[in-house]
């Protein structure tokens, strides 16, 4: 043995290291150095086996991978460190545009929504769309209430799956996230679809265009969504702000000319509904125009569970924000309803034109800069109430996800701090359903409101639980709140279900237990694997395995079948190479060859006269497997060609053979590429 | 004359950037090698191959500095990081040990006592080094 070898094993046993340390001696005594080998260009930075991935690290090399960076910059941002995850919160100022558009967006069609309903039994009946109204503010009163008392029960968000969950049990907690869950994927299938109606009623050429229009803006609310909820809150602020300034100018100038007595010509609908009524007024019609009615209260639960996304103070952010967003779709509710009432402005049949439409008209006039800002303004905000389902969905996604109910995916950030996964997913969830709807806001109405009033109800009565259990300082009043609060969406759920279940609230009703049993089962793969996997106490010590049982299927002996060869032996002595020969004389020729090789490296050939090589050689190795106890290890040569296309000129055995394998219990596959530019072999590399 | 190795020692002030440019057409013109090198000086408290995390950082992060300054200006930089007790000698010792036969040494204007300050390590490269230097001192108003 050369003196050589030793120091040479000593140096191939020595750990992979990101840094390394030379002393050279220098010129002179004292003049010694240290020479810091380090990996400047990967972008890791620490010391002593801690390291931390910078910017650097995360830029692409190849070609196509710096196209989809670039690509993917320029359209959702640049890349954020995660410690900017505080500067991504938002403030009242961003979080009513973000959170609370949905809401306010509501008295967009609200008041339309019931008149719709009443139209049914005729002209007359509109007269109790302002008794509707007042109902509908009254429940929105008791929810503000009662959720500001969730915001301070639960300030780190979660809203009512978690209120559920804690109070009723993981049933009750898993019905709320699917209510909710539903509920957000309709919000963005309704807003998108009520935003296009918004602009098609000022611009009727559109309307055959609505569900690819509609999905257009789908596609962009998603990258909106993926750029962060701050950049997303920065963009949306002022459409809101424009819509609320806007709506109240008309209402106040409508209001006025009422005053007055000065009213205008009335707007009329192209197609209006049978003045007499096709359906008689029944207390059922009025629940009904209710039900629909009270679709101005969705939205509502966004800001309770969104708490976490405001800055500090969380809760007392949140609770302004709420309240804020009450005050406005009040005001503006009321004023349009009072308005569209008192000028006798019926509903369009075809839902060609908005009954907001026709009232800004008969206000302003059609040709007036108000009408435009207004009904523009309209279309902005109903497109960003979509975008409360974008905030809500992927954060309560996240939250189940972290609570192992959905899949993990929903629960990583990506990279500029949104949860990406649900923002995708709830995109296409909400396409899907607006182009089965055919985007007519009226077929997708009657799904709506289930899901929130479900969650409103079982969150309120949470809180009644919890309030009696925990009997803190205040709790009478507290209980109270939230038993009215219980009783009020309780009841409004019930009017929900039972006048909308024929238009489509079935629907709803069908899916819920289904995605309640798909989150269980969800997290009992979960729980299951976890169990399976954890280590107890007494197994905390690496267990010493020998060496495996190594099978190499060589196709023919070249660089590739030698490097795997090679590698194959470094792993253990126990090794087999086995060749699968369509032929007699094939097996022949390739034992003749393999004799000449010259290795000691023992050799089964298996003739295939059925001209099969992945069947013959799976059996091969499930025969060696039956006949060893110890674990098997197959190592594949894979020869990689240097462009993508010329993967289709090979036939790609070893890539069949990996997916084969990879099922197969106590199997260990190992793959040795063989790059067709790669003139070296796996041994040393020089420097 | 037509330097085949350069090494430019880069003590990480803003001349950095300015010597690095005046390398690259000597760089292109000749092809030849040229290595970047932070020195960082260990004091005689601490062991020769203690570990400076801060100082590591700062000398990493201005070797990346420079090797993206380098390829703006059309030329490869090879880099390297030292630690030893006094710059000026780990600076000759790997141009003697790698063949260089080009110091380039920069300064930022400074002055002390109302005269112009060099600082000793690119006095020691100045008096010391065998091959060619280039001290490079910045304009007055950088």
């Amino acid at each position: 043995m050369s003196g050589e070898e030793p120091q040479q094993q000593q140096e191939d046993e020595t750990p992979p290291s990101l840094e390394r340390r030379v002393t050279r001696a220098g010129r002179h005594v004292g003049d010694r150095y240290v020479r810091i080998v380090r990996p400047i260009g990967s972008g890791l930075r620490g010391h002593g086996g801690r390291y931390v991935a910078t910017e650097q690290t995360m830029a692409a090399t190849g070609t196509v991978g710096r196209a989809w960076q670039g690509l993917s910059a320029f359209l959702i941002g640049k890349r954020l460190h995660s410690d900017a995850e505080a500067d991504e919160r938002i403030g009242v100022e961003t979080g009513l545009p973000i959170l609370a558009s949905d809401n306010i967006s509501s008295s967009a069609y609200a008041t339309e929504e019931a008149m719709r309903i009443l139209a049914i039994a005729g002209t007359g009946a509109l007269v109790l769309t302002m008794p509707i109204a007042l109902a509908v503010v009254f429940v929105l009163a008791i929810v503000v209430l009662s959720e500001s008392r969730v915001i301070r029960a639960y300030p780190n968000g979660g809203g009512s799956y978690l209120v559920a969950r804690e109070n009723h049990g993981v049933i009750a907690g898993l019905v709320a996230a699917s209510a909710l869950l539903i509920d957000y994927v309709l919000t963005v299938s309704v807003s998108t679809a009520a935003g296009v109606a918004a602009i098609s009623s000022f611009a009727p050429e559109i309307h055959p265009y609505r569900v690819p229009i509609g999905l257009a803006l789908i596609a962009l609310l998603a990258i909106g969504n993926l750029r962060g909820v701050r950049e997303a809150g920065v963009a949306f602020a002022a459409p809101t702000y424009a819509y609320i300034i806007g709506m109240g100018a008309m209402i106040l100038i409508g209001l006025g000319r009422w005053y007055v007595g000065v009213v205008p010509p009335i707007a009329q609908p192209p197609h209006p509904f049978d003045p007499a009524g096709t359906a008689p007024l029944t207390i059922l019609l009025v629940l009904r125009a209710f039900a629909s009615g009270s679709v101005g209260l969705t939205g509502s639960e966004a800001v309770a569970n969104g708490v976490p996304s405001f800055k500090k103070p969380e809760a007392r952010n949140a609770v302004i924000t709420l309240v804020l967003m009450g005050s406005i779709f009040a005001t503006l509710f009321l004023g349009l309803t009072f308005l569209a009432t008192q000028f006798g402005i019926r509903p369009d049949a075809d839902e060609i034109e908005t009954v907001n439409s026709m009232l800004t008209r008969t206000v302003v006039g059609a040709t007036s800069p108000l009408y435009f800002i207004v009904q523009f303004s309209t279309a902005i905000i109903l497109l960003l109430a979509a975008n409360t389902g974008f905030t809500g969905f992927p954060r309560l996604a996240s939250v189940l996800a972290n609570d192992r109910f959905m899949p993990r995916h929903f629960a990583d950030m990506g990279s500029r701090l949104a949860f990406n996964t649900g923002i995708v997913v709830l995109g296409i969830l909400a396409a899907i359903i607006l182009t089965a709807f055919g985007g007519s806001v009226n077929a997708l109405v009657p799904l709506y409101t289930i899901g929130v009033f479900l969650a409103f109800t079982l969150s309120q009565s949470g809180l009644v639980r919890r309030w009696w259990r925990l009997r803190n300082p205040g709790w009478r009043v507290s209980i109270l709140i939230n038993a009215i609060g219980t009783v009020v969406t309780g009841t409004v759920l019930v009017v929900v279900a039972v006048t909308k279940f024929q238009l489509g609230a079935w629907m709803v009703l069908l899916l819920l237990p289904l995605i309640v049993a798909l989150l269980y089962s969800i997290n009992r793969h979960y729980t299951n694997v976890q169990d399976a996997l954890v280590i107890s106490g007494g197994e905390q010590r690496l267990p010493t395995l020998g060496a495996p049982v190594v099978i190499v299927p060589v196709a023919r002996i070249d660089r590739a079948a030698m490097q795997a060869l090679a590698f194959a032996r470094s792993v253990s002595p126990n090794l087999k190479a086995v060749h699968i020969s369509l032929s007699t004389e094939g097996a022949a020729d390739f034992q003749r060859r393999w004799e000449r090789l010259g290795s000691d490296i023992p050799l089964d050939i298996v003739e295939s006269p059925f001209r099969s090589l992945l069947a013959p050689l799976l059996k091969y190795i499930d025969a060696i497997d039956k006949s060893d106890d110890r674990p098997i290890t197959v190592v594949l040569s894979e020869f990689v060609p240097r462009h993508w296309w010329e993967w289709f000129l090979h036939s790609q055995t070893a890539m069949r053979l990996k997916a084969s394998l990879l099922f197969r219990p106590n199997t260990i596959v190992i793959d040795v590429p063989y790059h067709s530019h790669d003139t070296g072999d796996l041994g040393p590399r020089p420097g | 004359m037509q330097p085949k190795r350069v090494l430019v020692a880069l003590a990480g002030t803003s001349a950095d950037p300015d010597v690095i440019r005046l390398v690259a057409p000597i760089a292109k013109s000749a092809r030849a090698n040229v290595m970047g090198i932070h020195v960082i000086e260990v004091r005689w408290n601490l062991p020769l191959d203690a570990v400076m995390e801060a100082e590591l950082d700062r000398g990493e992060q201005l070797l990346e500095s420079a090797k993206k300054v380098a390829e703006q200006a059309g030329f490869s930089l090879e880099t390297e990081l030292l630690q030893a007790r006094e710059a000026a000698a780990a600076i000759i010792d790997t141009a003697v040990e790698r063949k260089c036969d080009l110091i380039v040494v920069a300064m930022p204007f400074r002055k002390r006592l109302g005269r112009v300050y060099i600082g000793r390590t690119v006095q020691n490269v100045y008096v010391n080094a065998p091959c060619a230097v280039l001290a490079y001192r910045q304009e007055q108003n950088a």
